[in-house]
């Protein structure tokens, strides 16, 4: 049914217009990064793109450089402060260790568990993925607060003893996204027939070997669909890292820090979430195909 | 061959649950049957102590409603707007692709950083929005959306519909490829209006992904926390209290953690009841 050309491009426009505007606070988010404070803080009128860029802001989030003698070069006289309390690299460590490892063990428990329950037929089959679906609908306040005594008295709050509190939001991480990546795992799982593996068992091979060698590098870009989406999930989180953790600061936690009595410190604000959302834009992109899939637990294929 | 047994492969995944799911969850509820005495910060075994005291606590009441409010109006918001956006960018053409792909952007922004954004943009004096708003003169100069408590809730919504439409838009988007054409074809040889095609065809067949998008969205909106706190936390007074900014409010403050586990597990047991109503009333499952 081809529409009458006016309205086509009436709805190219609309289409544009539309996504335009949600795209506006990322745009408006980047811009703000690269401001010179006045221009953030004017009160007169709202500046656009009439402001001297300068990238001050990425420097002393994400390079640790002094403000002071930053301001100072570039003859910016405003805000003059401590440097450190805005020196956002360890906090970026923080955050890539535990996404990377709450990945990790993510989609290493997740795995396994995925494919006993596509492929193998036993007793509570369905009550142990109902169990699964159960974490997902859990809310995370409802264990938090007995867990910040656990993890007291386990050492998974700081990182005093053997990087505990890395550890610890590692698994509250890998829990909260196993419901996501298992029952992903189990879809990916579903679309390879099971005479793949039975063929394979014919041949000689155990279960294992059919497991590891046929079946798992068939569900690679599953694996790594998955992988990506708890990375993101653990990378954005922020409740339990707030509550859980002491000495470790992951960056939606540390960008709260420069919220302070004496004003807010927008540009390195805008500057640590721009940057603190690029990795995410970068991976998101790449596992456009299985989004909706991963969004729902793997119920709805695109 | 051990292998062959489901054991050994559920055993990491049990291990996880059991250790770092269902010990907190009983402990939780172990923590709800205890009175915390205010004075030498003992606890002791009082069943009923918690419980009574959370249903004749006006603040639990105050955040359950504007938990349901704010659950209800962003789910309205995202279902209308998501449907509607994905019926416009539902289409072949050259470019239209590229929009679904920066559509899906809003996503993966950490909520806590979006947060922060719509703090910046919604304040009064030099945020962007809010002087946009100001200029139309629907408000008065300096106006704070977020600091006064008859809009503040609007503000923190505005946060959540923008970061969340997109994700209902994803979801319409793939259930409106997955329709099959033949009925459609039918219908425009019939001579069917674009609305009625719309209400008696696109959305009866779309019903089985709307709900499963409500019931996802709905219960990750129940547990809301990011936005109140970062925005407003959880104020004007407690014009923007939720369960979730309740219990973390308790927990942060007075420290006491039996009556804040106590309302956390009333907003499980909510999410449960009305997840599994939901689930029976619309035939979905997950």
């Amino acid at each position: 049914m081809e529409q009458p050309r006016h309205l086509r491009i009436l709805r190219d426009i609309a289409a544009v217009f539309v996504t335009f505007i949600f795209m506006f606070p990322i745009l408006w988010w980047a811009l703000t990064s690269i401001k010179p404070i006045s221009a953030v803080f004017d009160k007169d009128r709202v500046v656009f793109f009439d402001f001297v860029p300068t990238l001050i802001n990425y420097a002393v989030t994400l390079l640790g450089l002094s403000r002071s003698g930053l301001a100072i070069d570039q003859g910016i006289g405003m805000g003059v402060g401590g440097a450190e309390a805005y020196d956002s690299r360890h906090a970026i460590l923080d955050s890539v260790i535990v996404s990377i490892g709450a990945t990790a063990v993510t989609m290493a428990v997740a795995v396994f568990a995925a494919y006993a329950l596509s492929r193998m037929a036993f007793n509570g089959r369905a009550a142990y993925l109902n169990w699964v679906l159960g974490q997902r609908f859990m809310p995370p306040i409802a264990i938090l607060i007995p867990l910040v005594t656990i993890y007291k008295d386990a050492g998974l709050r700081d990182n005093d003893s053997l990087y505990g509190g890395y550890l610890g939001l590692m698994m509250i991480y890998a829990l909260m996204n196993l419901p996501i990546a298992l029952l992903l795992m189990k879809s990916f799982f579903d679309d390879v027939p099971k005479d793949v593996d039975e063929a394979a068992m014919i041949d000689g091979a155990t279960r294992w070997q059919s497991f590891s060698k046929v079946v798992l590098p068939m569900v690679r870009g599953g694996v790594a669909a998955s992988a990506v989406l708890v990375f993101i999930f653990s990378w954005t989180e922020f409740l339990l890292s707030l509550f859980l953790t002491t000495s470790i600061r992951t960056v939606p936690v540390k960008i709260q820090t420069f919220v302070t009595s004496t004003g807010n410190e927008w540009g390195f604000i805008a500057a640590l979430g721009t940057a603190a959302a690029i990795p995410s834009f970068i991976f998101i992109l790449l596992v456009q195909r299985h989004l909706v899939r991963g969004l729902t637990l793997g119920s709805l294929k695109e | 061959m051990i292998s062959e047994h489901p054991f050994p492969w559920l055993l990491p995944a049990s291990a996880l649950m059991v250790i770092f799911g269902l010990y907190p969850l009983l402990y939780a509820i172990w923590l709800s049957l205890q009175r915390k005495h205010p004075v030498t910060r003992k606890l002791a075994f009082a069943p009923t102590y918690n419980w009574s005291k959370l249903l004749g606590d006006e603040r639990v009441w105050n955040a359950l409603g504007n938990t349901l409010v704010y659950t209800g109006a962003a789910l309205f918001l995202q279902l209308i707007l998501g449907m509607a956006i994905a019926l416009l960018l539902d289409s072949d053409r050259k470019g239209y692709g590229l929009l679904r792909a920066m559509m899906t952007l809003p996503l993966v922004i950490p909520p806590a950083v979006t947060a922060m954004m719509f703090l910046l943009m919604l304040n009064g004096s030099f945020g962007v929005l809010a002087r946009g708003i100001i200029a139309t003169g629907l408000l008065p100069p300096g106006f704070s959306i977020l600091g006064t408590a008859s809009t503040a809730m609007a503000g923190v919504l505005l946060a959540e519909v923008w970061q969340w439409t997109p994700f209902m838009v994803l979801i319409m988007l793939a259930g409106l490829r997955s329709l099959p054409k033949e009925p459609f074809e039918a219908a425009a040889i019939d001579g069917a209006t674009a609305t009625q095609v719309f209400f008696k065809l696109t959305l009866p067949m779309m019903s089985k992904v709307i709900a499963i998008a409500v019931l996802i969205r709905g219960i990750d909106l129940f547990r809301a926390f990011d936005y109140v706190k970062v925005m407003t936390d959880s104020g004007p007074g407690t014009a923007t209290e939720t369960l979730t900014s309740y219990a973390g409010r308790i927990y942060f403050g007075n420290a006491d953690f039996p009556y804040a586990s106590t309302i956390a597990l009333l907003t499980l047991i909510l999410v449960i009841l009305v997840s599994f109503v939901f689930m029976k009333a619309c035939k979905v499952k997950l």
